[in-house]
């Protein structure tokens, strides 16, 4: 069973992403907005397995969850493509806590790519009926929502990051033993 | 030349990697399809040990029905014979399904809130879901074991309501935070803070006269309408128990 877990840790962690995005425990709200959960892991998978694997990744987040949110209307697709595309193209960083922040960073900017995309969708579905000055609180949405990711992205995103790298260390011992009994 | 392309076409559908993310993109364009059903399947099941228990829910009751026990006769009185004056459609006896609360977004641009009954338990869509205090919103999906509930404060909810004093109906619309719009599309009305909103005769949506908000506060009026902020009777961020409205409109 452990080993079960350890060897698909990736996807066990992958399903519980929706999982928490469902009970969202109300204790890390901040202004009401909880941190955006699909960031902290989509940052370290795609910064270990390239650009295409994020882009993958992120259609295949982006359509659990919409598929658990009630606006059927607006998407979170595009804003997390994008990042999965940029999230790939950053590096690790050799100090560890320039590393840790830089988590914090790149969620936070992360966080209002995605943000800033679905209040886009927002106003433009709506636009015509009633003005920007209508939706004001979604800019706070996306700002509380911004620091919130930012702040835990540091704990949630290293973890996840040893996680894998252990996981990927492991599978390439695997392979590479498998090419030596051969 | 053509054996070098049947070569690659023979490459690429021999590659069992693609066809494991087809087969993903597949799963996951299911789960996008049935609104998660699966997903809300499952979390139902795991969540089951943390629900609310059966001690808050008496309390909730009890305190309720202590405070509206008197007015409500009072209020059904008046509110027969004025519809009999009227003759506007009669509010019916609902049936009534009880649920908690077993997962809540209220900040943020994702307010809905999952309830522990589903469509085995006889939820529609479009089913008006209340709380102590009033309205919280319209059942938007049902899987086997969930529903989940569109709150007023979502963007994409729009519901018609009533507001008794200026006699005028208008539109409720969620703007993402706690305080939904309401809109009149006449400038000239006459809205003040503290007026009550109340569901709509009107609605095709909801039943007449749930209890829904007072009016917090009003903007300023623009070219063509005027809106308001709208303070809900009913907190979805504390409740834990609701009732999930039967009723044929």
């Amino acid at each position: 069973m452990i080993n079960f877990v350890k060897k698909n840790l990736p996807i066990i962690s992958f399903l519980i992403i929706p999982l928490v995005f469902l009970y969202s425990p109300t204790w890390l709200d901040f202004f009401g907005s909880k941190p955006y959960w699909p960031l902290y892991w989509l940052l370290p998978w795609s910064m270990m397995h390239g650009p295409f694997s994020g882009l993958i990744v992120s259609l295949f987040l982006g359509l659990i969850l919409d598929s658990i949110s009630p606006d059927h209307i607006f998407t979170q697709i595009p804003g997390l493509m994008l990042c999965g595309l940029w999230f790939s193209r950053c590096k690790t960083c050799s100090n560890y806590l320039i590393g840790h922040f830089r988590y914090g960073l790149i969620c936070s900017i992360g966080s209002f790519l995605c943000g800033s995309i679905y209040f886009l969708q927002i106003l433009i579905k709506n636009l015509p009926d009633q003005n920007f000055i209508f939706y004001y609180p979604s800019i706070k949405n996306i700002l509380a929502q911004v620091f919130v990711t930012g702040l835990f992205a540091p704990l949630f995103c290293s973890t996840l990051f040893k996680l894998f790298s252990t996981n990927k260390g492991r599978k390439s011992l695997l392979v590479s033993q498998r090419i030596r009994n051969f | 030349m053509l054996d070098i392309r049947r070569i690659s076409i023979n490459r690429w559908v021999l590659n069992k990697k693609i066809w494991v993310l087809f087969g993903f993109l597949l799963f996951f364009f299911f789960i996008r399809l049935s609104k998660g059903s699966l997903f809300k399947d499952f979390y139902y099941f795991i969540s089951k040990p943390f629900w609310p228990g059966q001690f808050q829910r008496e309390i909730i009751r009890n305190s309720v029905d202590q405070e509206f026990l008197i007015k409500l006769q009072q209020v059904e009185n008046d509110n027969e014979r004025l519809r009999e004056i009227l003759t506007l459609q009669k509010l019916s006896e609902p049936d009534t399904i009880v649920a908690s609360v077993i997962s809540r977004q209220t900040g943020s641009w994702w307010r809905q809130i999952i309830l522990n009954k589903g469509a085995n338990d006889g939820v529609e869509i479009g089913s008006p879901v209340v709380g102590p205090g009033g309205l919280l919103g319209r059942v938007y999906s049902t899987s086997s074991f969930t529903s989940s509930v569109r709150l007023l404060t979502s963007p994409e909810s729009q519901v018609g309501v009533w507001i008794d004093r200026i006699q005028l109906h208008g539109l409720l619309v969620g703007s993402g935070n706690d305080f939904p719009k309401l809109i009149f599309f006449n400038k000239e009305v006459d809205v003040k803070v503290g007026d009550f909103v109340t569901s709509s005769s009107a609605s095709t949506l909801l039943p007449p006269n749930i209890p829904i908000g007072v009016i917090s506060s009003v903007d300023e009026e623009t070219k063509l309408k005027k809106t308001a902020n709208v303070l809900l009777l009913g907190k979805p961020q504390a409740i834990d128990w609701v009732e999930v409205l039967k009723v044929k409109i």
